[in-house]
This record gives structure tokens, C-alpha cells and sequence, in this order.
């Protein structure tokens, strides 16, 4: 991992920072609201405007009951708390790439260091929740060997594929570039709850951005909207797997927008959880094989943008890349043999099993424990898939 | 003159032996019935005159009262009818005291002097220990589980005084007597036309051989209810203790369960959605009687979409299905046998399609709300947990017919006989301290249960359960000796894993 940047936090709010806060926090607040109101004021003068109810942006003075009995000071000590950075678009540490974007937050808190972002390549690795074993191995295979090759992995901290492609980033080796997150809810409130960890590692090895408040909670609304910051600092966005109408594909919108290149993970026609990238590609999308693909996206991307590539470090192919496609063993028996082509790359059931094997579900269980043990099959609860 | 006729009445769901005592003296001519009658025992005034009178016996014109002793408690029912009738003619010297000596009555009478059945006429007899009781001919095949000895049938007014005047022997109804049951006649269903589903079918025949419960995870539309409609039908006929129980429950809940020359078909309950708490523990208003878990009892209790039932109608489940009984606490407490079969459908999330990842588009917190409507301890509870598919188009025409429920109810009944020589009914019943001596495990197989409860799939709970049911795949392989690997092995795929239901994000 290289040298961590400078930290926000504990030392990092002056008069500006906290009062841009204090704004935020106000009930009631909205992202697109919260930037009429910072439009041509410095924070401390809109907060002032704010509360004496001459701001031009709030002509309803919406805000000036609760910002009249509000401390300013007491949202600055919250976010040192909960060690919060607040960055500003003309500020320090406030993300290049978001400078010019039409939907760039007004203001944007992180936990981490923000520079990482600086002289970096990004690629955004995003896809569905509930994702297959399948594409949270390709999500972790990429997200490592990205971070291998020097370039920043940016995803959402959700379950399934973004999880898997921070997780993969963490695992990378010393020297490799540290993870980035952009996440819907407040900065304090780790979702999904088992991603806490994940989500600290993330914090402290990188960088994770929120555009909410403290304390937000998940709910409807906050995700597309953290899906158009992700996409706005990517180079290349890079779905894995994504359902038909998957909540992914407003990442891929908002990259559109932008006329940031999507990528797609080709998978299964079977799988439902890879309807929507395939009909990415069939949209003309770049498939994405191995690493490989991805690092040439982003360098043609940068060179695009006037930008450098990535760093010239040797790339392993395949994602995941550590062991070649496994070829299952010719002395399988004729039952583990039937059993074994019964079984599909995408999640089949017991029943399924037994349906296509006509074998007897103790001959079955028999079998794909033997499977299993080989490391042919991929077990989990009530069903099994080709590894 | 005065007579006294022994006779018995529902109070909630247990009987009370009552004491008719009929006095008939000169004085006004009237009709007073005292102890506490409802409004239905106050009208037998007129069922009886007119019974008597068109059986062309003497309503006698006389200053009549009867009294329901103990008088104390509150009687009700039309079964008091046919010893009011008898208490007249005796009292009124129609008939010899001596010849309804050793004997009680219950029975409803009709205006043209016709015997007919009462809820509840086993507990009825089962009340009067120590005399034969005269009931209805339409509940003769009801009475005759009371034992030899205890019941007599008779159609009609005429035909009891025909008989105690004769002097003739009362006995047994005869096995030409009973009725045959004149219910609504059922479709019946088979497994036959079961066409795909072949982990389904080996469950239902392991849940039909061991008795143990069963839950069905399936995406809507893949015949989760079409099998568990199924299984009833695979289970043996009700032994006598049990039979007795099942007539007894629905007897005192006032319905009807059929029984056919002292067979007893397991009865089979699926209380809808909108059963209440009181509705399926029992009590309530009617003073303690059965609610649908003490009506399931040695039969199936059928619970579809289990996630929409009221969470306090599941907390209900775990108690019985560990005791083995259900107690009711108000009014006044009584405890019913409850040990029944369940039988459980559920869709593993809100779209039906999760359980293996990918394939689910529920929101998690959608799928989460789901799942938390199952508890874990029941969902612990069941000892099979499996997933049913949509059947391939293929399967459904043009294959042939699946096994039918008969060959299937063949091998439940062979390997049952296994679990009776073991001295249970069903392995389900076996008790956790005889599971080390009747399913001793084998290294390997302990093996793959240690790994099974380290990897958390399993509690403590669920690793007996996978020994009864190992014993009962080897039950119905025909192994009497100890399970094997193999067995262990299919009982673990066939608990399955609760994660079925809330997919890979965990709850």
C-alpha cells in the first residue's frame, strides 16, 4: 500500500468545514438543496443567511427554525467523533474528479485519506447483492489484482459483489493501492451490519466518502444517489453481475452520462443474477475476461482524458487468478461422473440433482460429498455449483 | 314414583356424568325441569312429549319434575333427551325400575321418536364407567372404541323400550350396524400424480415413516401444497390408544371424525390464516375445548405459508411438538394430547425465487422482514427441510404416473413395524437419551456430523434429529442393524440448512 495521505479528521475542520456540516445536518436536507444553498456563499456566511432568513436559497426559510437553535460548534465535534473529514469542492482533499461534475456533492465527508485518490487510476467494480459464488470470486480476483496493478478499487461497500471487491483489494499485496469506497448512509452507521469491518479496514487503508449526513440510515434513495459519486470518480466502471433491472445499472446510467466506459463480467445465460450484464454486452459493453481487459479500458480511458495510465506492473491473468480452471479428475466414478454434469456453473438445487441423475438422493449425497472433497463442486445450503 | 337414569353432558371439552331423576306425582298437571338446564335441556319437554306420544307410550298427565343432578353444574345439549323419556316411563310405571338397571343413556330424540347422535358421545360413555350406555345408531362405530361392554346402539324410542321390556341382552353393536360414513366424499389424492419432485416424495415418505416434521421451501407455483396434501395419505391407520384420543379430541370440540369399523384415518388439520391464538390452542369460550393443535393430534397438522400466519399462533407450535401436549388455561385448565405431525410450506423469501444466491431479487431488508417472521425455534423444530422446484415442463406431460400412495404406504407401514419393535411408534417419538444406544454413530458418520455442527448448520437439537431420521432411512432400507454413513449422510441433506430461507446475506 503506498504512504496514506493526509488524514482527515481529528484536526482537519476550520470555521468553513464545520458550518458546511452544521448545514448538512439540518433536517429536512437534501443533497440538491444543500447545494442551492452553498451556490455563491461560503459556508459560514450561508449559514448566517440561513439563519437570519435572507438566504436567496432557502426563500421558504425552511431551514431557519431549526439552524436558529442549532450549535454549529456541537455537528463540528460530532463529526471529530466520529472521525469525519468535511471536504468542500474548493477545499483540500475534495476529489479532482468531482470538481467539474454537474452532480458533485456540495459537501462530502470521508473517514480515511482522501488523497488516495490523487494520481490514481479508479475503476469502479460494481454488481448485484445477491451475487453467485461465481461472480464474488471474479468480483474478489479483480478488485485484488487491480489494486496489484495500482489502480484505486472504488465500489459501494453492499453485499455481495461491492463487499467482495473491497475484500479483494484488501488482500492485495504491500504497495498495492489502497480501496476506496463511496457509501448511502451516514459515515457512523456501517450497512450492511456485517460489513462493519470491512467497512473499517476500508477506512483505514483508504478512503470511504459519504455525501449523508451522520446517521443517516439506509433507505430508499441514498444508494442511486452514492451510485452517481462512484461513477463520477471512476475511470472505468466495471459491473460483474447485475439482475435485469439490477440497482447496479444506475451506476452504469450515471457513467453513461459521463461518458465514463462500462464494462461487463460475461456470465452464465442461465443465471439470472448475470441477465443484466449480459444484456450489457449484447449493448455493446466491453466484456471483461480477466484483469487485463479492465487495465486496458483505463489506460484508453486516461489517454482519452488526457491522463496517465497505470503503472506498467505485471498483471496475472485471470480473475481470481491463482489456479488454472479446475478439469475434474477422469477417475470419477460413473455416478460422481453423472452427478457431476447435473450440476451447472450457476447455483443447482438438490432437487434439481436428483431430477436430471434419476439416482437415489443417498447416492446422490454420497456423490457430491466425494465432489466436494475434490473441490469440483461448490457446496452451500441446498444446492451445489461447479467451482 | 321416582326413577333415576344415569346419562352425561359436555361441560367444555370433558364430560360430566349426570343423574337424571325423574318425579312423577299427583298434583297439577306440569313439566319442571331444576339443576341448572340450558335452554336446549328445558325444550326436551316438547321433544320427549312428542317422542313418547308418537312411539305410542303414555305421557303421563301428572305433576312431573325432573332434576339434573349434580345440580350444581350448568348442562346443556339435546343428549339429555333420551334418559328424560326413560325417567318418565319408569317414574310413570311404564317400565320396570329393574330393567334399565346397569345402563346409561345419551341420545337426542326426535319428534317421531327417532334416536339421534350427540357431539361427543365417546367422552359421553367414556363418563359413565361401569355401565353399558344406550346411544345412537349413528354413533355406534363412535362408541364402540370405548371398549366391548360399553355402548349399545339403538335407532328408535320404541325399539329401547322394545328391548328393556323383553328383557333381552344388550350387546355390542355389530360391525353390520355401524354406518358407513356419509361425509362429503373427498377427491381423493394420490402420489400418483405427483410427477416430478423426487426430493420431495423421499420426504414425505421419511416425514410419513418417522413422523418427522417436515417443511417445504419452494418458490410459489412448485407444488409445495400439491405434495403436503399428499403425505396423510401415507400414514397408517391410528392405533387404538391413539384412535380413542383422535375420536375423543373431536368429539369434544364437537365435530365429527370419521370412523369405519374401529378404523380411525389420521385426521388431517390445516387451519387457515386466520386462525387465532385461541383457535389453535383451544379454551376460549367454550370452556377449554380443543383448538386445532389438540385436533391434529396423531394425525398432520398442515400449516401453508407459514410466514403468514400471526407470530403468536406459531410461538404456540414449539411447546407441543416437544411435550407432546397442549395446555389450555382459561376457563378453568385442561391438557390435551397433542403430538402430531407438522407439516409446514413456506416461500424462502417474499419473490419465491431466493435460497440459492443469484437468483433472488428481494430487497434484503424485504428478505430479512421475511425471514423474521419464522422463528428460529421453530424452524429448529423441523427435522426435514427441503426444497421443492417447479417441476420441468417435460415431467408434467406426457410421463408416466409416479409411484402411487399405496406402494409408498407399504414401505411406511414395513419400516413403522422396525420403529414398534423398538418400542416407539415412529422413530420421530425415539427420546434423546436412547438415541446413543438405538443409532449408535460409526466414526465416519460422527465425523460428518461434527463437521456439520462446526460449521454451524447444525444445533444441538438438529443433531438428534438427524439421527432419528438416519434411523429411519435405515428403517426403511431394511437395516436393522446400525445406521451407516450413507444414512447419515442423506439425513443431513434432507434437515437441510435454514439459510434456505434467507439466502446468502444472512438474516
Amino acid at each position: 500500500m503506498s504512504g496514506p495521505g493526509p488524514a482527515t479528521g481529528r484536526h482537519a475542520l476550520d470555521d468553513e468545514a464545520v458550518h458546511a456540516a452544521a448545514l448538512a445536518h439540518l433536517p429536512g436536507m437534501t443533497p440538491r438543496r444543500l447545494a442551492r444553498l452553498l451556490d455563491g456563499f461560503r459556508p459560514v456566511m450561508a449559514w448566517r443567511a440561513v439563519v437570519a432568513g435572507t438566504h436567496p436559497g432557502d426563500p421558504h426559510r425552511r431551514f431557519r427554525g431549526a439552524a436558529s437553535g442549532a450549535d454549529p460548534a456541537a455537528v463540528g465535534d460530532r463529526c471529530r467523533a466520529a472521525d469525519a473529514g468535511v471536504l468542500l469542492p474548493d477545499g483540500a482533499g475534495y476529489p479532482v474528479a468531482l470538481a467539474g461534475d454537474p452532480g458533485a456533492p456540495a459537501v462530502l465527508f470521508a473517514r480515511g485519506h482522501p488523497g488516495v485518490l490523487e494520481a490514481r487510476p479508479a475503476v469502479a467494480v460494481v454488481g448485484t447483492r445477491s451475487a453467485t459464488p461465481y461472480g464474488c470470486r471474479v468480483a474478489a480476483g479483480l478488485g485484488r489484482e487491480l489494486a496489484e496493478s495500482g489502480v484505486v478499487v472504488l465500489s459501494g461497500l453492499a453485499r455481495g459483489i461491492d463487499g467482495a471487491a473491497h475484500a479483494g483489494a484488501l488482500g492485495a499485496g504491500v504497495g498495492s493501492a489502497p480501496p476506496v469506497a463511496v457509501v448511502g448512509t451516514g459515515l457512523d452507521r456501517p450497512y450492511p451490519a456485517a460489513h462493519r469491518l470491512l467497512w473499517e479496514a476500508v477506512a483505514a487503508a483508504g478512503c470511504v466518502f459519504s455525501e449523508a449526513p451522520l446517521g443517516t440510515p439506509p433507505r430508499p434513495g441514498v444508494f442511486p444517489a452514492r451510485n452517481r459519486i462512484i461513477a463520477a470518480l471512476a475511470d472505468v466502471v466495471v459491473v460483474v453481475e447485475c439482475h435485469r433491472s439490477g440497482g447496479s445499472l444506475t451506476t452504469v446510467d450515471a457513467a453513461a452520462r459521463r461518458s465514463i466506459p462500462v464494462c461487463a463480467v460475461p456470465g452464465s445465460v442461465l443465471s439470472p443474477a448475470s441477465a443484466g450484464t449480459n444484456a450489457l454486452l449484447a449493448d455493446g459493453c466491453t466484456p471483461v475476461r480477466d484483469t487485463a481487459d479492465v487495465l486496458t479500458a483505463v489506460s484508453l480511458a486516461r489517454a482519452a482524458r488526457g491522463r496517465p495510465a497505470p503503472d506498467g506492473r505485471p498483471v496475472r491473468v485471470g480473475p481470481g487468478g491463482t489456479e488454472p480452471p479446475h478439469r475434474p479428475g477422469r477417475d470419477l466414478d460413473r455416478v460422481a461422473r453423472s452427478v457431476l454434469d447435473a450440476v451447472d456453473d450457476v447455483p443447482t438445487t438438490v432437487e434439481t440433482v436428483l431430477l436430471r441423475t434419476g439416482l437415489s438422493l443417498a447416492s446422490v449425497a454420497a456423490a457430491t460429498e466425494e465432489l466436494v472433497g475434490r473441490g469440483c463442486l461448490d457446496a452451500g445450503a441446498g444446492w451445489w455449483s461447479r467451482r | 314414583m321416582i326413577a333415576t337414569i344415569p346419562s352425561a353432558v359436555l361441560v367444555g371439552a370433558t364430560a360430566t356424568a349426570v343423574t337424571v331423576e325423574v318425579h312423577v306425582s299427583n298434583g297439577l298437571p306440569g313439566f319442571t325441569v331444576v339443576g341448572l338446564p340450558d335452554a336446549a335441556v328445558r325444550e326436551s319437554r316438547d321433544r320427549v312429549r312428542a317422542a313418547l306420544l308418537s312411539s305410542g307410550l303414555p305421557w303421563p298427565r301428572r305433576r312431573v319434575t325432573v332434576n339434573l343432578a349434580p345440580s350444581g353444574t350448568r348442562k346443556g345439549g339435546a343428549g339429555l333427551d333420551l334418559p328424560i323419556a326413560l325417567g318418565l316411563l319408569v317414574a310413570g310405571g311404564a317400565l320396570d325400575a329393574d330393567a334399565v338397571r346397569g345402563l346409561g343413556f345419551v341420545g337426542e330424540l326426535g319428534l317421531d321418536g327417532a334416536v339421534r347422535g350427540v357431539p361427543g358421545t365417546l367422552v359421553l360413555v367414556e363418563a359413565l364407567p361401569g355401565l353399558r350406555v344406550v346411544v345412537a345408531r349413528a354413533s355406534g362405530a363412535e362408541a364402540a372404541l370405548a371398549g366391548p361392554g360399553r355402548c349399545a346402539t339403538a335407532a328408535a324410542l320404541s325399539e329401547v323400550v322394545a328391548r328393556l321390556r323383553g328383557r333381552r341382552r344388550w350387546s355390542d353393536p355389530a360391525a353390520s350396524e355401524l354406518p358407513v360414513p356419509a361425509g362429503p366424499a373427498e377427491a381423493p389424492v394420490d402420489l400418483a400424480d405427483v410427477r416430478a419432485h423426487p426430493l420431495g416424495r423421499r420426504a414425505l415418505e421419511v416425514a410419513a415413516t418417522g413422523l418427522h416434521h417436515l417443511l417445504l421451501v419452494g418458490p410459489s407455483g412448485s407444488g409445495k401444497t400439491f405434495l403436503a396434501r399428499r403425505l396423510a395419505g401415507l400414514l397408517p391407520d391410528a392405533d387404538a390408544t391413539t384412535a380413542r384420543a383422535v375420536v375423543r379430541a373431536h368429539s369434544a370440540a364437537g365435530q365429527h371424525h370419521p370412523v369405519t369399523a374401529g378404523a380411525v384415518r389420521p385426521p388431517v388439520r390445516a387451519p387457515g390464516h386466520g386462525v387465532s391464538p385461541a383457535g389453535m390452542a383451544g379454551g376460549g369460550g367454550s370452556g377449554g375445548a380443543p383448538g386445532e393443535l389438540a385436533l391434529a393430534h396423531g394425525g398432520v397438522l398442515l400449516l401453508e405459508g407459514l410466514e403468514g400466519y400471526a407470530a403468536g399462533v406459531l410461538d404456540l407450535l414449539p411447546g407441543p411438538l416437544d411435550e407432546g401436549v397442549v395446555r389450555v388455561h382459561r376457563p378453568g385448565a385442561a391438557t390435551h394430547p397433542a403430538r402430531f405431525l407438522l407439516v409446514g410450506t413456506v416461500q424462502p423469501c417474499p419473490c419465491g425465487e431466493g435460497g440459492p444466491p443469484g437468483a433472488c431479487r428481494c430487497q434484503p431488508a424485504a428478505r430479512s422482514r421475511h425471514a423474521r417472521r419464522l422463528a428460529g425455534p421453530l424452524l429448529d423444530r423441523f427435522d426435514l427441510c427441503v426444497r421443492v422446484e417447479r417441476a420441468p415442463a417435460g415431467a408434467l406431460l406426457g410421463s408416466e404416473p409416479g409411484e402411487p400412495t399405496a406402494a409408498v404406504a407399504a414401505r411406511v407401514a414395513a419400516a413403522r413395524r422396525r420403529a414398534v419393535a423398538r418400542g416407539v411408534a415412529a422413530n420421530g417419538a425415539l427420546a434423546a437419551p436412547r438415541l446413543a444406544a438405538e443409532v449408535p454413530l460409526d466414526d465416519a458418520s460422527g465425523a460428518l456430523v461434527d463437521r456439520s455442527l462446526r460449521a454451524g448448520g447444525l444445533t444441538a437439537r438438529g443433531v438428534d434429529a438427524v439421527r432419528r431420521v438416519a434411523r429411519t432411512l435405515a428403517d426403511l432400507d431394511g437395516v436393522d442393524g446400525p445406521v451407516d454413513g450413507g444414512h447419515v449422510r442423506e439425513a443431513l441433506l434432507l434437515r437441510g440448512d435454514r439459510a434456505l430461507l434467507w439466502g446468502e446475506g444472512g438474516r
